[in-house]
């Protein structure tokens, strides 16, 4: 890792003056009339951009990548808006439906709760990971098989979040199953679908 | 959300420090909450202090009682073996709380500083004397059929929605915390506030403190506990209302020892302690646990549309002991 | 994998064409198209409910780094359809019209959209938006139903028109019930629900010329938001292309074109590159529609013998202030039952709050609520089996329109269902099963869906490699429409499905009406089997003039099979693809319109479906666990068993939702919701729902269209909540009459 202990990361004093600078611009006093607008752009935005990132190093998938993030980009929009991997789908935003599910080493977690700059040095697996080639995952075969979706938006967030709950231990019933896939919503409502793929993929005994 | 500078401290005075000399700043550890009041706006820290590679993830024997670092993940300490044999309370409210993924995330010391659920808090367009004090209590007279009937003050109704807080409170454990001015030691029921005139703050923590553990004292509490949770759904909810419950029991059916703890009722998880007493010396029959929720709910005052509370209380509080007589 | 054309593809439980894009996070849905130049836009709310504004300051929001524009009443560019008078017909039978955004100062709603921020990335764009800050004069709101009550006002349409089926209904005596031998009177009301779909409603906007439009969106009919935005913006309808390949459930809520859509289109135009927006869920409540708040009030009397002798049921509905939207919502109890006098009211009250729009099951949900509900207690005050009730008061024809059924297999559907949830358990007496704390219950709930078939065109194509493709303008909301069509098309031609594309999702293909009403397979099914009846007929026509046992052969005799076309598959007439396929590309592939033929005048064409509920309800904490949920449907022919069922699962999902959790609040002060996102919105989790078992009579009807088959995706939620409130009462005693059905009223 190349982060250096106990020091910011990327910023210096040119970004604290240009925070300066915007938050005197923001500071504006109400001027009557139907419409304030601001006259011209007067920052220079790739300077202010260039402060305002830093980089990061994340494995995605098993590609490495080194990037350069605004510590405010989550997660979920940086796989889905700088990496394109559109298939972690924003459903909420907020941590509450799941659909955002990754892995990160190993653990699913709700990718939209998580600042990127957190993940540094972190192996994050998507759905787009999960098949070895060609060859689909057993717990996407089986959603096939069972059709365990209808639309398809929550499916990439309830597979990973599936293969989780049989790697974690937590798929020994049906109603343990249902308690652990509850963070991921289905709204066209497939879940006894679900349901039966993971299932079928815990007593297969394959290996998740 | 604002742009904020961000650092990611490895030792635990340089984190402190970072925060305890820039009031904008805020600790991060899972997110869980944070992230998601920044997204809205709530809470608009300038520099994040990111503590997740601080070395306070360890669950560990400490002087009677178990150690659990603040940073431990709420699915570890769930399913921490010695957690479940020791203080299996906490282990069932935790399981309670939010769902797989975030207790994947959420840390020990975060789940406690979760801040309220409280619709008009989450509004930046309503009033709210914790977002914004001064503003007026929109739940005072708005849609409080969520809020307190406990300890709340005509500023704030609100309640807090952690979980693992009702069982902690009820387990007497205390929240060790590190700061500018070094160490101590907080009791759990001391370490959230109730809203008085400043319902926004919602703990005792001085500016720059961290938590850095919580230790659980070893009781008796290892079979008949219960934590009930209710709530509008099956699971991923935050509660109308819960119940940590705890009794020791003896072999002629009478209660040695017992705890009890509400949450979804007060600005802070509401320990029973009165009803607690009640209990002690009783036979662990219906009856006394009735008797119980009685004492329990003593002082209890509802608003227009979260008077069910003051019947869910005690009922609830019945089938938790209930529940956990027979555990 | 050895491809094999199997005799029956109509049936088969085949796994979904699209399944392996799903699974692998490859189906793209509208925000996730990568365009160069791609922005991101943020639309920024009022935060008051009526009034006026009178000012943005944007300077903030300009200035902020990566900001390309913000757009506001005061500089949005002239849309020029939103002066053209007059009512769009792609829009729901609604008198008044859309919101147009951008267009002047009013504020009609909270949270309406008073500016559009565009930056160069999501976070530049969030970040930016909070800095508008605007300034209103504010005026008194109205948001409550019940408070407007008095003001409730037959529709428009009705007043126009007293045969529409929002006029005021009457059969026999007007209000009969009030003198009938044994009555009830009761009140019932549902929450705004909403769609929420899990995909946030996105489009992608696109100018990729001054007047030529690329939308990538989510929406139900390609052609119906083809045609609203052509319109806005006075460009011929082929020059706008709309995109929905994949469309991430929806549930009604992109059945109207809104006006987040318009405002993407208007940024494109402004910053003159491709603009993404994507609401947030809170935008979700108040932006893209609901089911309407209503309170309905139904008296019925029956004989002591269990004869219904009158029902009179009233609604009042909420509406916008700009907009008149109107629902079925009394629609089912005009025919489900032999009563001989029959009144229905339907009323609405315009409130200052967005458009409503269909819901799922629109209006016969809502309507089914009472009228089940009622069938219910009117069982209990009778001291009868609700199910021997119901079959009391079937109907062997439609007592509203005095036709025949085009088919009605509902009580083979009771049957079924009342065996599966072992219906033979539930006692009459309220409150007598239980399991410890948990009192058990049993209930039922019927509901019912016209089965609509429009016009629809397919064109289908024998390609080079041997496969032919399909082509159609329809969408897949979720049900599996592309895998039914594949499945239509197999039988039909003899191929195997793996032979066949279906593309669906583009305006450009040939035209269907949009993914509403359970109507997309009674629709575009026949256009599927007719283009390929007229695919195998043109083929037989150019192997004909090489092949004489062509030119004697019925085009339904013509077999496809793997490289060469057949007579009834007898070798020895067999002429190679390769051989056809040497006649110019335009003789292999046919469009052809299908269209429902007179049977709707002679015929009463509906979908039944029932469904039963075991609930277990906590006596001391009023919590709910719906334990077994058995739907049976007469829906005719079913096509895939698999996805029909999944549908159905999912329509008895969504009833559970509206059972038990589903509100959404507003606070009336304010005239903003409360709920805000899914922690204050429950909708069903995985713990919520039980194994549901379906069960289908599969029976064609062969009216609606040769197919036989009547839709799905309505009835598997209509009757769903009352059977859930019904077995409540079977389990407690306790009637709610307000939903949802959260423990605090069982308590």
């Amino acid at each position: 890792m190349n982060t250096e202990p106990d020091k910011p990361t990327g910023h210096d004093e040119a970004r604290r003056n240009f925070l300066k600078q915007s938050s005197l611009l923001t500071a504006f006093t109400f001027v009557p009339g139907p419409v304030v607008q601001a006259a011209s752009g007067e920052l220079d935005e790739k300077v202010a951009a260039a402060f305002e990132k830093v980089t990061l190093k994340l494995d995605v998938n098993g590609v490495k990548h080194k990037l350069s993030v605004e510590p405010r980009t989550t997660l979920l929009d940086l796989l889905r808006e700088q990496l394109h991997l559109t298939g972690t789908k924003k459903g909420c935003d907020y941590g509450q439906c799941g659909a955002c599910t990754v892995h990160v080493d190993g653990q699913r977690v709700n990718s939209c709760l998580s600042f990127a700059v957190m993940h540094e040095g972190k192996k994050i697996t998507t759905i787009e990971g999960l098949a070895d080639g060609d060859k689909l995952h057993p717990m996407q075969e089986a959603f096939v098989k069972h059709d365990g979706f209808q639309c398809g938006y929550c499916t990439p967030g309830q597979i990973m979040s599936a293969v989780a709950c049989v790697r974690e231990g937590h798929a020994g019933s049906e109603a343990e199953i249902r308690e652990y896939m509850s963070g991921n919503i289905c709204r066209c409502g497939a879940y006894s679908n679900i349901v039966a793929a993971i299932q079928e993929v815990k007593d297969g005994g394959q290996k998740v | 959300m604002n742009q904020f500078q961000y650092v990611r401290p490895t030792k635990r005075q340089a984190a402190i420090d970072a925060v305890a000399k820039d009031t904008t700043a805020k600790f991060i550890a899972g997110g869980t909450n944070l992230v998601d009041l920044m997204k809205r706006g709530i809470m608009t820290p300038q520099k994040l202090v990111d503590i997740n590679r601080l070395p306070l993830t360890k669950i560990e024997r400490e002087n009677n009682g178990l150690r659990i670092g603040a940073l431990a993940l709420n699915s570890t300490v769930a399913d921490d073996k010695q957690v479940r044999e020791k203080q299996p309370l906490l282990s069932l409210a935790l399981n309670a709380g939010a769902s797989a993924q975030l207790r994947n995330m959420a840390t020990v010391g975060g789940n406690m500083l979760q801040r309220t659920r409280c619709s008009y808090f989450y509004d930046l367009a309503m009033p709210c004397n914790k977002r914004e004090p001064g503003t007026g209590c929109g739940a005072l007279e708005g849609v409080n059929r969520m809020h307190a009937i406990f300890g709340f003050s005509d500023k704030c109704i609100a309640v807090h929605p952690s979980d693992m807080s009702v069982a902690l409170v009820a387990l007497d454990a205390t929240v060790q915390v590190s700061g500018p001015r070094g160490n101590r030691s907080i009791p759990f029921a001391d370490f959230h506030r109730l809203p008085g005139d400043t319902p926004e703050k919602d703990t005792n923590l001085e500016p720059g403190e961290l938590i850095t553990a919580v230790v659980v004292p070893d009781g008796p509490f290892t079979k008949h506990v219960h934590y009930q949770k209710v709530r509008e759904r099956a699971s991923y909810a935050f509660a109308l209302l819960s119940v940590a419950a705890a009794l020791d029991i003896d072999g002629n059916n009478t209660i040695k020892a017992a705890r009890l703890a509400m949450g979804g009722v007060a600005h802070k998880p509401w320990r029973l302690t009165a009803a607690e007493q009640a209990l002690v010396g009783k036979p662990a029959t219906e009856d006394t646990f009735r008797q119980a929720a009685i004492v329990a709910m003593q002082g209890a005052k509802a608003f227009k549309y979260n008077a069910y509370k003051l019947k869910l209380g005690p009922n609830t509080i019945v089938q938790a002991l209930k529940t956990a007589a027979a555990a | 994998m050895k491809e094999q054309a199997q005799d029956k593809q109509i049936g088969a439980p085949m796994n979904r064409v699209d399944g392996r894009l799903k699974v692998t996070g490859a189906a793209k849905y509208s925000a996730e198209y990568e365009i160069p130049g791609i922005t991101y836009a943020v639309l920024v709310g009022s935060t008051i409910t009526k009034g006026r504004l009178t000012s943005i300051d944007t300077r903030a929001a300009e200035r902020a780094p990566g900001v390309l524009a913000v757009i506001t009443h005061f500089n949005s560019p002239k849309v020029p359809g939103f002066d053209t008078a007059g009512k769009d017909p792609s829009q729901p039978a609604t008198v008044g019209g859309p919101l147009k955004i951008f267009k002047d100062d009013l504020i009609r709603f909270n949270d309406q959209p008073i500016a559009l921020v565009v930056a160069d990335s999501w976070e530049r764009a969030r970040f930016a938006a909070r800095l508008v800050k605007a300034q209103y004069a504010k005026e008194k709101h109205q948001t409550n139903l019940e408070a407007n009550a008095a003001q409730a006002f037959l529709p428009t349409s009705a007043k126009k028109n007293p045969k529409s089926p929002m006029a005021d209904y009457q059969r026999g005596q007007v209000d009969a019930y009030k003198t009938g031998a044994i009555k009830l009177e009761s009140e019932y009301v549902i929450p705004t629900e909403v769609h929420h779909p899990m995909e946030l409603q996105s489009i992608t906007a696109h100018w990729e010329a001054p007047d030529r439009l690329t939308l990538y969106d989510k929406t139900q009919g390609t052609l119906a938001t083809r045609r609203d935005f052509a319109r806005e913006w006075n460009l011929p309808e082929e020059n706008v292309k709309v995109i929905a390949t994949f469309v991430g459930g929806a549930f009604g809520n992109a059945l109207h074109s809104w006006p987040h859509e318009s405002a993407a289109i208007i940024a494109a135009k402004v910053v003159n590159r491709p603009v993404k927006l994507m609401l947030t869920r809170e935008q979700m409540f108040t932006m893209v529609g609901y089911r309407p708040y209503t309170w309905q009030k139904l008296g019925m009397s029956a004989t002591p013998d269990g004869k219904i002798t009158a029902i009179t049921h009233e609604s009042i509905g909420q509406t916008s202030t700009y907009e008149e939207f109107t629902e079925s919502t009394l629609a089912q109890t005009r025919m489900m039952y032999q009563s001989p006098n029959v009144t229905t009211r339907y009323r609405l009250a315009a409130l200052d709050i967005g458009s409503p729009i269909w819901m799922r099951g629109p209006g016969e949900a809502t309507g089914a609520f009472a009228l089940e509900s009622a069938m219910d207690e009117m069982a209990h005050l009778l001291n009868l089996d609700p199910l021997e009730f119901r079959l009391r008061n079937y109907t062997d024809q439609d007592p509203e329109k005095n036709k025949p059924w085009s088919t009605k297999f509902l009580k083979e559907c009771y049957q079924l269902g009342a065996e599966r949830v072992g219906w033979n358990k539930r006692q009459l007496k309220p409150g007598s099963l239980r399991d410890g704390d948990w009192l058990i219950g049993y209930g039922m709930g019927v509901g019912t869906f016209g089965a609509h078939r429009g016009a629809a065109t397919v064109g289908a194509q024998l390609l080079p490699n041997g496969t032919v493709l399909l082509q159609c303008a329809t969408t897949d909301i979720g049900p599996g429409t592309g895998t039914v069509m594949t499945q239509i098309a197999a039988e039909t031609l003899g191929l195997s499905p793996q032979k066949i594309t279906f593309d669906l999702g583009k305006s450009s293909y040939p035209k269907a009406g949009t993914q509403g009403g359970s109507s997309t397979v009674n629709s575009v099914g026949p256009a599927v089997q007719e283009a390929c009846l007229a695919l195998k007929d043109k083929l037989r026509g150019i192997a004909a003039s090489s092949n004489a046992a062509f030119a004697s052969a019925k085009k339904e005799d013509v077999t496809l099979t793997d490289g060469y076309l057949t007579v009834g598959g007898n070798a020895a007439t067999r002429v190679a693809y390769a051989d056809l396929l040497r006649q110019p590309e335009a003789a292999t592939a046919v469009t052809v319109e299908a269209k429902p033929g007179p049977e709707g005048q002679k015929y009463s064409m509906y979908s039944f479906s029932v469904h039963f509920a075991e609930v277990r309800v906590h006596q001391l904490t009023g919590e709910v666990r719906v334990s077994k949920l058995v739907s049976c449907a007469d829906a005719g022919t079913i096509v895939n068993e698999k996805t029909a069922g999944n549908q159905m699962k999912g329509g008895a999902v969504g009833g559970i939702g509206m059972a038990l959790m589903e509100h959404a609040t507003i606070d009336d002060r304010f005239g903003r919701y409360v709920t805000k996102d899914f922690a204050d919105y429950h909708v069903p989790v995985h713990a919520d729902s039980p194994d549901v078992q379906v069960a289908f009579v599969n029976q064609p009807d062969p009216h609606v269209n040769a197919l036989g088959t009547k839709g799905i995706g309505e009835i598997a939620i209509i009757g769903v909540a009352p059977a859930i409130a019904n077995a409540i009462f079977n389990a407690t005693g306790k009637r709610i009459r307000e939903l949802p059905i959260t423990p605090d009223k069982l308590i």
